[in-house]
């Protein structure tokens, strides 16, 4: 027993030394893991040079395709004879993992970021912006997307918003609802998932209907209010009010009394529909789509109060290792011919308004069906900021961190 | 012959320096563990001391228990239980299950079979976790085969019983957290039947001889003797069972209703959401709940007769 | 084994059976799945058989290079923590220091805490030290809670082993290289094995560490996972699983083959009489 304490000192001053060496370099956050902060006197990319030989791409499962899942859906090999720029893509299966792998040690270049998780990289000091001299095909991207609030942002406080990307595609969360339970109407508003109702059927919407289980779906709630309870006042749905913001999450207490299942995976919301265990829900045109009796048994409609929608930006490391080739991607992935294939495969919208037209796979009517003209009724994702997006107004709204929270005990039942 | 001599001193000097000879032998892994490891997870805990600003939702360094505050939040709290019941159920069920496995592998079988037996309770590992989490979904849906025997043998109004009861139950087989359960379960079951298989081979044969010249009944000599031996094997199988369900955050979103557990509000909050404080804070009950339960196993004797 | 002069009742073979159905009827199912024609969902019974996924999984590249990644990194995992666990496991089990219980909670704690601390802590730790990701943070992360593993089987087997059997190898004139090749490796061969099987097997099939240390290439459930969010080809993932099965099945029996323990064969050797539990 004697010096026992010895290799007890040992550990602790070893780990200790080891919790010290922890203590990071700052970022504006300080947000967790470390990354060095962008340095505002390094010089922005002003040419592009020669390609460095690959470049390292996250995205989301689909978004990148090279014909090995289906031959007639492939945008890179081209891409790699062209610029030999090898593609080598990541595919990460939530935001909170592509936040993850870009704020890690990987050498990633890319990443097609939502609207949930653009303002995050940003704030956190992961991308750097983009030089849009460098993209000569940028003027093609829609010009509703051009800037758009959830990767354009005034960073460096100069007046000027620097753009952190290029946009990928949108789509707009839908109402897929089962043809069974509604015989041949058509639902027209999303109360059905909201409210208590008798449904065609005769059964009611208890137990059937299912929600998301992210926290940015509040936003859906508060859409839904800012048409049936215009006292509130709300605009837009992700800039709340204390008030507009409990009155949101009033309602979602009320809808967890009808929710049979919040749903997190795509696949499984399938299944439980083709199962009938779900007649009613938002999704994603992906699950209308693959659903097994899709077109016939499931159909999906965007209600007369608007949709939420997701716009996806194709955002760049700030230690890219291959900036070249990323330039190049980033360009290639606005041509039209690219654009128009992700979209026909992911039933989505292409960001550059030309694919539309004259695309096999797409064909002429795709962006229609995707709801290309829902535009203006989609109110895209972006974070919840304290200052309501609008830095120096004054104004004061319930940010994202609170969201979260506050929808976790919803989903619990408190 | 020079290299067998100085091998001979060298060994001689370790054998007269114990001490020296436990460094050399600790080093590395020590120096691994308490650096690398220890030392990281100490750098993720500084961050529970802080908070989130209310309103900017930028990060404040300055000292504070008020994340810990919200660790006592209902919401919170209920994850907190909610996964610690799940996992309390999914150790208790894996140990009955593996019982009498372990003790008829252990005790009643030939070498061979024995042999046999030990690597078919270690195979089902090897198979990943994700496809056998997806054979459940497959198995559990209401179109899968469970449902589909039931049915032919007249028994689904025994499920229907299942999903009313409280706690347990949820409107489908699926979405009930009894599947939930019973699919960890069946995960980690190789977990425990392999410690309990050698703890149970420990057992020793004399004792059990005696114990039935003493005029014990075998029900007896296994409460008294057996149970209380292999309660080493249990402790330490539950040390997996308990740590790999509380920290799991993928089954939940495959089976079981959509509460939200320990695991899950870790991965959520570092990522998109940011608020590092409160998820280190989480990992910090982890760890808490952890080392109290491995402080237990500590003295249940699990360390010393795994 | 001495049972106590009792027999295995009906009762107990029956439990066995049904433990082991248990155990391998989802396995049943996924090789029934592998066969489906059916492409996106799952119903039984399946509507036709077909081999068609194996065919789509055989020409896959990318699944194969995510396959022999995750053998490279369970190897390298296996092999380091097999050295660290078993140095750990020889310095802990005489020697009595007050350290030494800390040091067998520090031992557990990668298994014992959330995988995804582990990874979150660890990631962030190679990040500051700017070690870049790839195969050795993977590696890294996997041996971090092997170590246990092989911890656990040694440190038991260890303290099974009666001390005198080294100083009476040592006072019949053997030198240490020899006591322990012909003392104690025979006696510590299982136990090692058993710890390496079990941490190749952690660590082939670990997904959480992973995602947070890796960099682009993925190991095999890592690409499970994300070819799980595929619309089409589903069954694929089934006969990836089964070639996982197969492929690590023939190692393990070959392996357990090898190094049967001379106790079970019942010889009257001094070492396996020297290792029966204590009466």
């Amino acid at each position: 027993m004697n010096r026992w304490w010895r290799p007890m000192a040992l550990i602790a001053v070893l780990a200790l030394a080891g919790a010290a060496c922890a203590e990071t370099t700052k970022t504006v956050t300080g947000s967790l893991p470390p990354v060095a902060s962008t340095d505002p006197d390094d010089p922005p990319v002003t040419e592009v040079g020669d390609g460095e030989g690959a470049v390292n791409i996250v995205a989301w499962a689909g978004y990148i395709e090279d014909g090995s899942t289906d031959p007639a859906y492939d945008w890179v090999t081209e891409f790699e004879t062209n610029t030999g720029c090898e593609v080598n893509v990541t595919t990460a299966g939530t935001s909170d993992e592509m936040v993850a792998l870009m704020q890690g040690g990987g050498d990633f270049d890319l990443v097609t970021a939502s609207g949930d998780a653009s303002l995050r990289l940003v704030s956190g000091g992961t991308v750097q912006p983009v030089n849009l001299d460098l993209i000569a095909s940028y003027d093609t991207v829609d010009p509703r997307l051009q800037d758009a609030k959830w990767f354009t942002v005034d960073t460096d406080a100069d007046g000027e918003a620097e753009h952190y990307g290029v946009p990928y595609q949108w789509g707009s969360n839908v109402l897929m609802y089962s043809t069974d339970a509604f015989k041949n109407e058509t639902p027209d508003s999303w109360d059905v998932v909201f409210e208590l109702k008798t449904l065609p059927d005769g059964k009611t919407n208890d137990g059937r209907v299912q929600a998301y289980d992210g926290a940015i779906y509040i936003a859906d709630a508060a859409l839904y209010l800012k048409a049936h309870s215009p006292e509130l006042g709300i605009d837009d749905p992700y800039a709340l009010t204390l008030k507009q913001f409990e009155a949101a999450t009033d309602l979602l207490r009320q809808q967890r009394e009808l929710v049979g299942r919040y749903w997190h995976d795509a696949f499984v919301q399938m299944d439980d529909f083709a199962n009938g265990e779900a007649v009613a829900s938002s999704s994603w045109p992906f699950q209308v789509n693959f659903v097994e009796g899709a077109g016939t048994r499931f159909k999906s409609v965007v209600p007369k109060e608007g949709a939420t929608g997701w716009a996806d930006t194709t955002m760049m490391h700030v230690d890219a290792p291959h900036p070249n080739c990323a330039y190049q991607w980033l360009e290639w992935s606005i041509n039209k011919k690219l654009q128009g294939d992700l979209a026909s495969w992911f039933g989505s919208v292409p960001a550059v308004l030309a694919a539309c037209k004259g695309n096999e796979l797409l064909t002429d009517e795709g962006c229609a069906t995707n709801g290309e003209g829902n535009f203006d009724q989609i109110y895209f994702w972006k974070t919840p900021q304290a200052d309501c997006f609008e830095p120096g107004a004054g104004k004061a709204c319930v940010p994202y961190h609170v969201w979260v929270t506050s929808y976790v005990a919803v989903i619990g039942g408190r | 012959m020079t290299t067998a001599t100085t091998g001979r001193r060298i060994a001689g000097f370790f054998h007269r320096h114990p001490r020296g000879r436990l460094l050399l032998l600790l080093s590395p892994a020590l120096l691994w563990l308490g650096i690398v490891y220890l030392g990281s997870i100490l750098g993720l805990l500084r961050y529970s001391f802080w908070s989130l600003e209310e309103f900017t939702g930028l990060l404040s360094r300055e000292f504070t228990l008020t994340t810990y505050a919200a660790l006592w939040e209902p919401a919170n709290r209920d994850i907190i239980l909610r996964t610690v019941g799940i996992a309390a159920l999914v150790t208790l069920l894996a140990a009955v299950i593996a019982f009498p496995y372990a003790y008829y592998t252990a005790r009643f079988t030939s070498p061979r079979m024995k042999t046999f037996l030990f690597l078919a309770a270690l195979m089902p590992l090897w198979s990943s976790y994700l496809v056998r989490a997806l054979a459940w979904r497959q198995i559990l849906a209401e179109e899968g085969v469970l449902l589909w025997v039931l049915r032919r043998v007249g028994l689904e109004g025994a499920v229907r019983l299942i999903l009313d009861a409280p706690v347990v139950g949820g409107p489908t087989l699926i979405t009930s957290r009894i599947s939930l359960i019973v699919v960890y379960t069946y995960l980690w079951l190789p977990f425990m039947v392999l410690p309990l298989i050698t703890a149970l081979e420990r057992v020793p044969g004399s004792f059990l001889e005696a114990s039935s010249d003493l005029g014990a009944r075998p029900r007896m000599t296994f409460r008294r003797i057996v149970l209380p031996l292999a309660k080493p094997g249990l402790v330490a199988g539950s040390i997996f069972t308990f740590s790999l369900t509380l920290g799991d955050f993928i089954l939940p979103t495959m089976f079981g209703g959509s509460e939200f557990i320990l695991g899950q509000q870790v991965y959520v909050q570092q990522g998109v959401v940011g608020n590092d404080p409160l998820a280190a804070a989480f990992t910090f009950v982890a760890m808490a709940i952890m080392v109290v339960y491995l402080l237990l196993a500590k003295r249940a004797g699990a360390f010393e007769a795994l | 084994m001495s049972t106590g002069g009792a027999r295995a009742g009906i009762g107990l073979k029956i439990s066995t059976v049904l433990v082991l159905v248990f155990l391998y009827f989802p396995l049943a199912m996924i090789i029934l799945y592998a066969f489906t024609t059916q492409s996106s969902s799952f119903s039984f019974p399946p509507p036709g058989l077909t081999l068609r996924w194996f065919g789509i999984a055989w020409g896959q590249e990318d699944m194969w290079s995510a396959f022999g990644l995750s053998v490279l990194v369970a190897g390298a995992a296996t092999l380091v923590s097999l050295m660290l666990g078993s140095l750990l496991a020889a310095a802990v089990y005489r020697a009595r220091f007050f350290g030494r219980n800390a040091l067998s909670f520090m031992v557990v704690m990668p298994i014992a805490l959330p995988g995804i601390v582990t990874g979150i802590a660890l990631a962030a730790t190679l990040n500051e030290f700017g070690v870049p990701f790839g195969y050795w943070t993977i590696v890294i992360g996997h041996t971090t809670f092997c170590i246990v593993i092989v911890y656990n089987n040694v440190v038991a087997r260890l303290r099974r082993m009666s001390p005198s059997l080294v100083e009476a190898s040592a006072d019949l004139g053997g030198s240490g290289w020899q006591t322990f090749w012909w003392v104690l490796w025979p006696n510590l061969r299982t136990a090692v094995l058993a710890g390496g099987i079990l941490a190749f097997a952690l660590s082939f099939d670990e997904i959480i560490v992973t995602t947070f240390t890796r960099a682009q290439d993925p190991t095999l459930p890592i690409w499970i996972f994300n070819y799980l969010f595929r619309p089409r080809n589903r069954p694929v993932t089934n006969v990836v699983a089964l070639l996982a099965i197969v492929t690590t099945f023939i190692p393990v029996l070959v392996a357990q083959l090898l190094t049967r323990d001379p106790t079970e064969r019942g010889s009257g050797t001094l070492a396996a009489a020297a290792t029966q539990p204590k009466t």
